[in-house]
């Protein structure tokens, strides 16, 4: 068993962290909204660090797979098919979660 | 609770009947988490704590992978910030629109999950505020739940499947489709990418952050299409 200690100093950590971004505008409204940086990365930055966040989390699961790279760059193109073709993202995260683990295993 | 006014009573209702697409969502992929939080060596009432008290699936689902490599709470830190900046231009445009309760106020602000910010916006403007705090509950609520029976469901299985994890990397997946249905331009996809191959060919272990820091300058550089085509000449244009 993991340390509970730590594991609840994790979850306080990424609690404040998580509540203090959405609070964020609610206190600093005027100062996020008179900086025309802060408006460009607003723009900017969601799409770009999703792009990041799914190429990283894609490569590190192809260097842990010895059959790599191919079920990840066809798990990951079924869910990017799926999910901008239904827009259902339990449908999507589903089907190429369980697409992915069947190629794994068997 | 005012007792007479049929609109109070059957508010938790139609809060009720506007969450269930999420609870569809949240319950299976509430239950995904808690049961890859017990089967990765956690306690199960810490995945149910952790619902409570962080209620962001995507920093959850990366929490896993870290809480079990014994990384750095600083470092886990770090990475919810990444995850989850984006929040910080969600409140933006419900500024005008939220519980005039202290409380309420701040327990919405809490529950602005890309979900339940999703369903805020499609509330009409002259909508009761202390619905916002039932459809925030309610969310809440759908993703303790869940989180619940995955990590009882869990802590009872032994399942040797490799490549559950994957859901985390479909989350991203969904997560990037949906910051580009709503995208003003391209770039930030393409700089994305371009940013990623940079930072992997420099250096391999820090590639996420680095990548980070390259789109960050090139953001915060970045002008509307327009401008960028005009830096594009070159001095022999003329």
């Amino acid at each position: 068993m993991i340390d509970k200690g730590y594991v609840i100093g994790v979850i306080a950590a990424m609690g404040l962290v998580t509540f203090a971004l959405r609070a964020l505008p609610f206190v600093a409204a005027h100062w996020l909204e008179s900086h025309p940086l802060v408006q460009r990365l607003g723009r900017f930055l969601p799409l770009a660090i999703m792009t990041l966040l799914l190429l990283h989390s894609a490569l590190g699961a192809a260097r842990e797979d010895p059959r790599g790279p191919w079920p990840e760059v066809v798990a990951v193109a079924l869910v990017l098919v799926l999910q901008g073709w239904r827009g259902n993202a339990l449908l999507s995260i589903l089907t190429g979660t369980g697409v992915y683990v069947l190629m794994r295993n068997y | 609770m005012q007792r007479n006014d049929p609109s109070a009573a059957s508010r938790p209702l139609s809060a009720l009947a506007l969450t269930a697409p999420v609870a569809m969502g949240y319950i299976p992929l509430g239950a995904v988490f808690g049961f890859l939080f017990v089967q990765a060596g956690i306690d199960w009432w810490l995945a149910i704590l952790a619902s409570i008290v962080v209620f962001a699936g995507a920093a959850q689902y990366m929490m896993i992978p870290m809480i079990a490599g014994g990384l750095s709470i600083g470092t886990i830190a770090l990475a919810t910030l990444i995850v989850n900046l984006r929040h910080v231009f969600y409140g933006l445009s419900l500024l005008q629109r939220m519980p005039q309760g202290r409380l309420q106020r701040w327990y919405v602000i809490f529950g602005l999950t890309d979900e339940t910010y999703s369903l805020l916006t499609t509330l009409p403007p002259d909508s009761d505020r202390r619905q916002m705090v039932w459809l925030a509950l309610l969310n809440h609520g759908w993703w303790v739940l869940g989180s619940a029976i995955g990590a009882l469901v869990g802590a009872r299985t032994q399942l040797a499947l490799a490549g559950l994890d994957f859901a985390l990397v479909a989350l991203f997946a969904v997560l990037a489709v949906e910051q580009w249905r709503t995208r003003t331009s391209s770039a930030p996809l393409l700089a994305g990418v371009l940013a990623y191959g940079v930072a992997w060919a420099l250096a391999v272990q820090h590639a996420l952050l680095l990548s980070i820091a390259i789109c960050v300058a090139v953001g915060a550089f970045w002008q509307s299409a327009p401008a960028t085509a005009g830096t594009e000449g070159g001095p022999g244009d003329r």
